[in-house]
């Protein structure tokens, strides 16, 4: 029996429910794997579920039907608690747009999972510089989001991603704000950090110039997987 | 987690400051209406007992009727003895307080007269500070000062006479001659038109009385002794006909102004903390609902829902307790002020009519109910949070980031 995947999605199928609307299905029995080290796409038009199964394999939503499995245990349907405990340890997230805490500078931001890791204040402030640093942003540590460019705030999202070593960081669409050349020196730095630094990305998008720097794209179709 | 709740409490500055202002200034405004409530209170209570009825009064056991007292004390004096060695007593006196008719040639007026110990009433109450015209009682048994009022109303002068009529102790009608030495003016409609004050000897001869008295009047060291006093003196004095009472239950007006006006103050007290938590509801629930995608970022990264209740928590503890020490610097200035320079009230014009109430009161702190508005406005500011906290807690993370 070989090792298990580092990410292991079986059968996933997602039905929003909204209140006084039709059923809304949004995937249908989607399996698919990730192996550490990946540099991985999800692509699809607008609608198609992207967000979903990022949300999902993210834990911050939980399947209709299906599971998740982490090296083999599996960690969808966790209670809430447990499942952010999860994800504190283990995950890290870049979002489309919003994405810092805006009363807290750049290096704060960068920081803040190891605050809630409960990390002593010098050691993570050295870590969050550090990564900073691997971004590119180390000379505006001290900056507050607002007077960040959207790039800026991309690249602090992702110090703040890697900032607590996770075994993947799910990004969904963290390029669709930025204008095509800031998009393509932000995946630089995720790809120098996969090549140099072996971090895990899976990101979504629906943007062929990003998807063409994916090493594996998996397509999505009305909440379904392409075959390859 | 408290830095953020600061920095989030200062990032909608205007927003905090407005909320931490209406926490202020309702709790300011709480404890100036308890201040001036529970002032009037005390000098409603000093001027009753420094004008008529002392601290505690001795009276005929089967009195029924305090304030009219229709029976005598046959023997005052082993009960003056038990007083004068009374820890805590600092004056007392005998009294004959009867309704009666004050005539002159020019008419006549029903009155209450007060047959006093001249020189004893003096160091009990403060009848004769407020003389404008003559001179004390003193010199002779037949002397009478009297209200302005009254001696306006007989057209009278000093150095005239009056004739005083009551009923004696005999059933008969008694009636003598006083002259008039002094006048006074309270302010008090009630006191400058119905009392008329002579000595307890001439006292004692209109009504055929004797040694006899119908009270015996008086005044403590401390107001607060009152209760403890009164239960020392009735064990000594248990086996004599005679009942030892407190101003309180001779004055039963006073205590029905009070409760009526601790119940005006617990109405606007609700009014007010509804307020207040409905200004910091409304507040907590903006910033929450302004926030909802944040609160997910912080749930992405790892943030348990819990972790995130109790930022909100925080956030309004601190707005509360800046809230309340703002709220508390303020009332203590407001109250020093008027406790230096006055408050006009209105409500003194109106008690003037029953006794020589002042027109301008000077607050004082009346910490025993400040600190249960402090309390209350700082438990307020956080029961306030708890449904928004709640809310935040149980956001599911991924609605929580769409939510734009
Ligand atoms: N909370 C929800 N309630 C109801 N329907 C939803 C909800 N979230 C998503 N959907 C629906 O599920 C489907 C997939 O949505 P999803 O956001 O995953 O697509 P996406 O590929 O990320 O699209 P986009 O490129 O616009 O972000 C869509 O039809 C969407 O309308
Ligand atoms: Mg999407």
């Amino acid at each position: 029996m070989s090792k298990a995947p580092l990410i292991s999605a079986r059968h996933i199928s997602k039905t929003y429910t909204a209140k006084g609307a039709a059923k809304v299905t949004a995937l249908t029995s989607v399996s698919l794997d990730f192996a550490a080290g990946e540099f991985s796409a999800i692509a699809g038009p607008s609608g198609s579920g992207k967000s979903t199964l990022l949300n999902i394999i993210g834990t911050l939503d939980a399947p209709t039907s299906g599971e998740v499995l982490y090296e083999g245990r599996k960690v969808s349907g966790l209670p809430p608690e447990e499942a952010a405990d999860f994800r504190l340890r283990a995950l890290g997230f870049i979002f489309q747009a919003y994405n810092l805490i805006p009363v807290l500078t750049a290096v704060e931001n960068a920081e803040y999972p190891l605050v809630l890791q409960g990390v002593p204040a010098a050691e993570r402030r050295a870590r969050a510089l550090e990564v900073l640093g691997w971004v590119g942003m180390e000379s505006m540590a001290d900056r507050r989001p607002n007077l960040l460019s959207g790039g800026q705030q991309q690249r602090v999202a992702v110090a703040r991603s890697i900032v607590h070593r996770p075994m993947v960081v799910l990004a969904d669409e963290p390029t669709a704000n930025l204008d095509s050349k800031t998009a393509a020196s932000l995946l630089d730095v995720m790809e120098s950090l996969n090549k140099e630094r072996a971090v895990t990305f899976v990101f979504s998008s629906h943007d062929p110039a990003v998807l063409s720097r994916a090493r594996r794209v998996l397509h999505l179709h009305d909440g379904k997987l392409a075959p390859a | 987690m408290l830095r953020l709740a600061w920095r989030n409490v200062c990032r909608n500055l205007r927003r905090s400051l407005i909320t931490v202002a209406s926490m202020a200034c309702g709790l300011a405004a709480i404890m100036f209406g308890q201040s001036m409530i529970k002032s009037v209170q005390r000098q409603l209570i000093e001027k009753a007992t420094s004008s008529i009825t002392g601290h505690l009064q001795v009276q005929n056991r089967s009195i029924k009727e305090y304030k009219f007292p229709d029976k005598y004390i046959d023997d005052p004096a082993p009960v003056e003895a038990v007083l004068a060695r009374q820890a805590g007593v600092r004056a007392f006196g005998k009294r004959i307080n009867v309704t009666g008719l004050v005539s002159s040639p020019a008419g006549s007026v029903g009155a209450m007269i007060c047959a006093v110990e001249p020189e004893k009433e003096k160091e009990i109450t403060t009848i004769s500070s407020y003389l404008t015209q003559g001179r004390y009682l003193g010199t002779s048994d037949h002397e009478a000062v009297m209200g302005d009022k009254i001696a306006q109303r007989l057209d009278l002068r000093l150095g005239e006479k009056v004739v005083l009529m009551a009923q004696a102790d005999d059933g008969s009608m008694g009636a003598e001659a006083f002259r008039v030495v002094g006048i006074y003016h309270t302010g008090s409609t009630t006191f400058d038109g119905q009392f008329i004050y002579v000595p307890l000897a001439g006292g004692q001869a209109l009504l055929a009385t004797g040694r006899k008295v119908n009270q015996i009047v008086v005044r403590l060291d401390d107001i607060g002794l009152a209760e403890r006093t009164r239960q020392e003196l009735m064990e000594k004095l248990g086996n004599r006909p005679v009942q030892v009472l407190r101003w309180l239950d001779i004055d039963h007006e006073i205590v029905a102004i009070q409760t009526f006006q601790n119940a005006i103050l617990d109405i606007v007290l609700l009014i007010v903390f509804a307020i207040v938590a409905l200004g910091v509801l409304n507040t907590l629930l903006m910033s929450l609902f302004e926030r909802v995608r944040e609160f997910g970022v912080l749930m992405a990264i790892g943030a348990r829902p819990r972790w995130v209740m109790k930022l909100v928590l925080a956030e309004s503890v601190i707005l509360g307790f800046v809230g309340t020490l703002l709220g508390l610097a303020l009332g203590c200035t407001l109250i020093t002020y008027y406790g230096k320079a006055g408050l006009h009230l209105a409500v003194g014009d109106a008690l003037s009519y029953f006794l020589p109430f002042p027109k301008v009161i000077y607050l004082r702190f009346a910490w025993m109910s400040h600190w249960r508005a402090l309390l209350a406005v700082l438990v307020v500011s956080i029961l306030a949070a708890l449904p928004p906290a709640l809310r935040a807690c149980r956001l599911n993370p991924s609605e929580a980031l769409r939510h734009v």
